[in-house]
């Protein structure tokens, strides 16, 4: 969210697993993000990135809907959108799945199993670099 | 095709016994008729006479029935030794010495002198002897007499011989002859026979599309397989159509980068994608190779094509499953180690001593499942060719260090002890991930077959070009049995099952497959009870290399 009255980046989290989605959502909030919205399908998160603008994107590659891959491209390819970080979690370990995500417009590629606390830290990091203070 | 036959050949070199006959007959009518007819000759002893007749008559009737069958020829010496007798009674039935009945037994000799082997020379002889000689002994005789009847019969043995040797030279010319004719033949029925067999081959060939083409391209065989898959009849296609009518030409530069691997006598199977003639296509494996003459002269390529539309589909199936075995087992993980962490980390909450011990098991055996996960991952991309490396130059030792430092606590905890030495200077090409996968492999392995109070020793050494480490045990070691085996998939030894040792038979897989890669080799010695010892070379990287030398 680009809200400049709030100095908290805003994070959005999508994930069809609700057991992560929760456990996403927990470092977000150890990170202190504010977690403004968890869907559990693409196509419901595109529709909420394009509403609220969040700072920060966590999104599965594999979900129904759009995929994390398809998403990270729409954010790239939309000029309003073009600040967001996104964050993708993937079971792909491989290094062609890892390409697909960096080609795709990811900021970090996370693949699952994943700390929470390795993420909470990765959080703060993206979230220094967008220039607001977390 | 008709050969050349031996049998006219055959014939005219060997008459039939019946034939010869034919020629001593002639000569007996002659010698009888000048008898008759001349004056101071005659046949005073008729009976003699009539025996002789009797005889040729007989002879004559033999010769005949022997002549039936070739196999009966072998009768003919008694013809022969019959009409002896007969020309032996016609001389006795004249009184003359020396009458036109003289030259009977050349016309004997000649034939049977003829005859394979040199005895039937000396048999002639024989018989010129008996004619020539003894009916000069049975007379009132004059020595002159008997000269001359043995002087006659030298003549006749020396045309005999020299006969012989004219006849036995032709035949073995004939026979010779014959020989080639025959295996002629049969070199003809063979080309016949294989024609028969490739024209049955290229019918019964219907998956495989198999196309011949000419230098240019031009297609000049067109195969049942080519038909079925292509869905064009040879009719249509054959001195036609161009190969490239059937590429797709997105795919091709031309028709040389089909033939390139070919023209440089290289078998190469390639990928490419055909187009049937409704226009639809398929992927296809390709190989091309110059198709040459009956003298060896290229004549154009030969395009062996099957089709990889169902290899594709199982390819992609594998990697859908392989894929949905990394999402469904890699997510519930998460969840479990994610929470199992948040639950370790709260602060609001103290855990006991023995709540702290149930995470510990929870998580050490959440890590198990995930190194298997893994493992079954990569075994999967290296069987799919996927499997890739960060090469970069690393020194063996740090990595034999690391592994070692990771093994020690499991070492302790076994009571096993850790040995190890290093040489300098192991500086390898390589992906230090990977490799330090396939040391953790082998050092975890040893530990974990060697009982409490074993040794296991790990050694790096280094040579002129390759870097070696080896790990040794003195656990209970692999039966010999079972050593060709250790580096397939899901192999456990029975040494492993029968002493309940963890283990799914992935890790040697692994590793080897990483050695591999790294244009490496692993060895293995082992005796059970006693131990065991892997080793693995890697090639040192180029600089270190010329630096040690």
């Amino acid at each position: 969210m680009t809200d400049t009255a709030t100095p908290i980046p805003s994070v959005i989290v999508a994930d069809d697993d609700a057991d992560i989605r929760t456990l996403v959502a927990m470092a977000v909030t150890r990170a202190g993000l504010d977690l403004i919205d968890e869907l559990d399908d693409g196509d419901q998160a595109w529709e909420a990135i394009q509403s609220f603008h969040p700072d920060i994107v966590v999104l599965d590659v594999n979900m129904p809907g759009k995929t994390g891959l398809e998403l990270a491209r729409l954010v790239r390819a939309d000029e309003a959108l073009a600040g967001i970080r996104v964050i993708l979690l993937s079971a792909g370990v491989d290094d062609h799945s890892r390409q697909a995500g960096i080609d795709a417009g990811a900021d970090e590629y996370l693949t699952k199993p994943f700390s929470p606390k390795v993420l909470a830290a990765h959080l703060t990091e993206v979230a220094a670099h967008l220039g607001v203070r977390a | 095709m008709s050969a050349v036959t031996p049998a006219p050949w055959k014939r005219w070199a060997n008459p039939a016994p019946v034939v010869k006959q034919l020629v001593t007959m002639g000569g007996f009518a002659i010698a009888m008729a000048l008898t008759a007819v001349l004056p101071d000759l005659g046949f005073p002893n008729s009976r003699s006479l009539l025996i002789a007749v009797a005889l040729l008559v007989i002879a004559t009737a033999l010769s005949a029935a022997v002549s039936v069958r070739a196999w009966h020829w072998r009768f003919e010496g008694v013809v022969w030794a019959i009409d002896v007798f007969a020309v032996f009674f016609l001389r006795t039935a004249s009184d003359v010495h020396f009458s036109p009945l003289f030259f009977l037994p050349v016309l004997l000799v000649i034939p049977f002198a003829g005859r394979r082997g040199i005895q039937n020379v000396a048999y002639a002889v024989l018989g010129s002897f008996l004619t020539l000689v003894v009916p000069v002994l049975i007379w009132d005789f004059e020595p002159t007499d008997l000269a001359i009847g043995c002087f006659a019969t030298l003549v006749v043995a020396i045309v005999g011989f020299v006969f012989y040797a004219i006849t036995d030279s032709q035949r073995t010319g004939i026979e010779q002859l014959a020989d080639h004719a025959s295996k002629l033949e049969r070199s003809e029925r063979e080309r016949a026979h294989a024609q028969r067999t490739l024209q049955g081959v290229w019918e019964a060939v219907t998956e495989q599309v198999i196309i011949a083409t000419d230098f240019s391209g031009r297609i000049v065989s067109w195969n049942p397989g080519a038909e079925r898959m292509l869905g064009i009849s040879r009719h249509e296609v054959e001195y036609q159509r161009d190969i490239l009518d059937f590429h797709l030409s997105s795919e091709i530069d031309g028709f040389h980068s089909l033939v390139e691997s070919a023209n440089r006598g290289i078998a190469r199977a390639g990928e490419w994608t055909y187009v049937r003639g409704d226009g639809s296509s398929f992927p296809v494996q390709l190989t091309v190779t110059p198709r040459s003459d009956e003298l060896g002269n290229t004549t154009g390529y030969l395009f062996v094509a099957i089709d990889m539309t169902e290899a594709r589909a199982v390819a992609k199936l594998k990697d859908d499953f392989v894929g949905l075995i990394s999402h469904e087992l890699r997510t519930p993980l998460s969840s479990i180690l994610g929470y199992l962490e948040l639950l370790r980390d709260d602060d609001d909450v103290e855990l006991s001593e023995a709540q702290l011990q149930y995470l510990s098991v929870a998580e050490r055996n959440a890590h198990r499942l995930l190194r298997l996960v893994g493992d079954l991952l990569f075994t999967a991309q290296v069987e799919s060719g996927t499997f890739s490396m960060e090469q970069r130059r690393i020194d063996l030792a740090e990595i034999v260090e690391a592994s070692l430092e990771t093994a020690r606590p499991a070492a302790a905890a076994a009571g096993v002890t850790l040995a190890s030495s290093f040489a300098a200077g192991a500086v390898v090409d390589g992906d230090a991930v990977r490799l330090s996968q396939a040391i953790d492999n082998l050092v975890s392995n040893a530990i974990k077959f060697t009982p409490g109070g074993g040794t296991v020793t790990v050694a790096l050494d280094v040579s002129a070009s390759e870097a070696v480490v080896e790990v040794q045990d003195t656990g209970m070691g692999i039966a010999a049995s079972e050593m060709d085996k250790l580096f397939s998939r899901f192999f456990r030894a029975t040494t492993a099952t029968r002493n309940a040792v963890p283990g799914v038979g992935l890790g040697l897989t692994i590793t080897k497959a990483i050695v591999t890669a790294h244009h490496g080799q692993m060895f293995v010695e082992s005796e059970e009870g006693v131990g065991t010892s892997f080793s693995l070379s890697l090639p040192l990287a180029r600089v270190a290399a010329s630096v040690l030398a």
